[in-house]
């Protein structure tokens, strides 16, 4: 149920979705894999919207050079772990909800216990080995991946829905080179945000999902696009799974209607 | 005939987008690109190996459909094609 207190806090989101969906939010756990460029926009939407438990995982210490675009740190962090820093501002912005903030790297060993009984993961993470491990973890457990990607002033997001829409690698089977990449900070703002959104709508049930759909979103001329993405029945991380789009089996990438 | 390429993301900083080219009949899609690709070297290494293929993560698509970057060497362009070439970004 919810307070008195939070009916007024979340009134002009309530507007949107109802107390019910208040409710579903404040109920729901999100696992945020990464508490960097595009960690922080994600943890603190989901934090001042109502999500009920946020997970969130870094190894890193805060560095100068990162607060240009992680907004969940400022000067007086440098120095502090992540996590302990991600949970001050968290708690800060949001009283209400549980945050757990985990101080570890993320393998393939320790995944599954991390992500626990979360209801959905989010991909915050700047490499694709940690990204494919994310998303075999959420095709294993059946609940939904939300991508988000940057360089520069370009960024690309889709949702994943397992047994369902296409998996991580079904649309990248190949991962891009890891490398320093520069980067304005409110690039992470909009995917982080557009990620956010997914997250707070999938919870609700309101509106369409990227699903199936990868947005890719290039700010130096402010434009964006969208490639129609199908699954790949030889894919090792979800192909053996029952095909949720069987017209678009014949290819990864259908044609946009 | 007549045949368009778009560059998305860094590929469109190096190289520009929607490039209208004219290819001659026969023409790869490994050929088309790597033609226009041979513009800006920058560009070209970004897209292209040293063995002249494409890098494995690059996404190319035809008329909307994928084409596994292994096939392209293989595959010709025909009239009125519209290609597009996609790098996939890793940051976060």
């Amino acid at each position: 149920m919810l307070s008195e207190r939070e009916r007024e806090r979340y009134k002009r989101q309530i507007l949107l979705f109802g107390e019910e969906g208040q409710e579903r939010l404040k109920q729901s756990h999100i696992f945020i894999a990464g508490a960097g460029g595009l960690g922080s926009p994600i943890a603190i939407y989901l934090a001042v919207a109502g999500v009920g438990t946020i997970t969130i995982v870094d190894m890193d210490v805060v560095d100068q050079s990162n607060l240009n675009r992680q907004i969940l740190h400022s000067d007086r962090d440098i120095g502090k772990k992540k996590t302990v820093s991600a949970l001050e501002k968290l708690r800060e912005y949001n009283s209400d909800i549980t945050v757990n903030a985990v101080d570890t790297t993320i393998t393939a060993e320790n995944i599954r216990e991390l992500v626990g009984r979360a209801d959905g993961i989010v991909d915050a993470m700047d490499n694709y080995p940690v990204r494919y491990l994310l998303n075999s973890v959420a095709v294993e457990k059946k609940i939904p991946f939300f991508h988000g990607a940057i360089h520069g002033f370009y960024g690309q997001a889709t949702t994943i829905l397992p047994g369902k829409t296409p998996c991580l690698e079904c649309i990248f089977p190949k991962a891009p080179p890891k490398e320093v990449f520069p980067v304005v900070g409110a690039t992470p703002g909009v995917i982080g945000t557009v990620q956010a959104t997914e997250v707070i709508k999938y919870l609700t049930g309101q509106g369409s999902l990227l699903e199936g759909r990868l947005l890719i979103w290039d700010g130096l001329s402010s434009t964006s696009e969208e490639i129609a993405v199908c699954r790949n029945p030889a894919c090792p991380a979800c192909g053996a799974g029952p095909a949720g789009n069987h017209e678009c089996q014949s290819t990864f990438f259908c044609p946009l209607p | 005939m007549s045949v368009k390429v778009r560059f998305f993301a860094r590929f469109r900083e190096l190289l520009g987008t929607d490039i209208m080219t004219e290819p001659g009949a026969g023409t790869t899609l490994t050929a088309l690109v790597s033609g226009i690709a041979q513009k800006n070297r920058e560009g070209y290494d970004a897209i292209f190996d040293e063995h002249g293929s494409f890098r494995e993560f690059v996404i190319l698509m035809r008329n909307g459909k994928r084409v596994e970057t292994t096939e392209a060497g293989k595959t010709a362009v025909a009239d009125g094609d519209e290609i597009a070439v996609f790098p996939p970004v890793a940051g976060g």
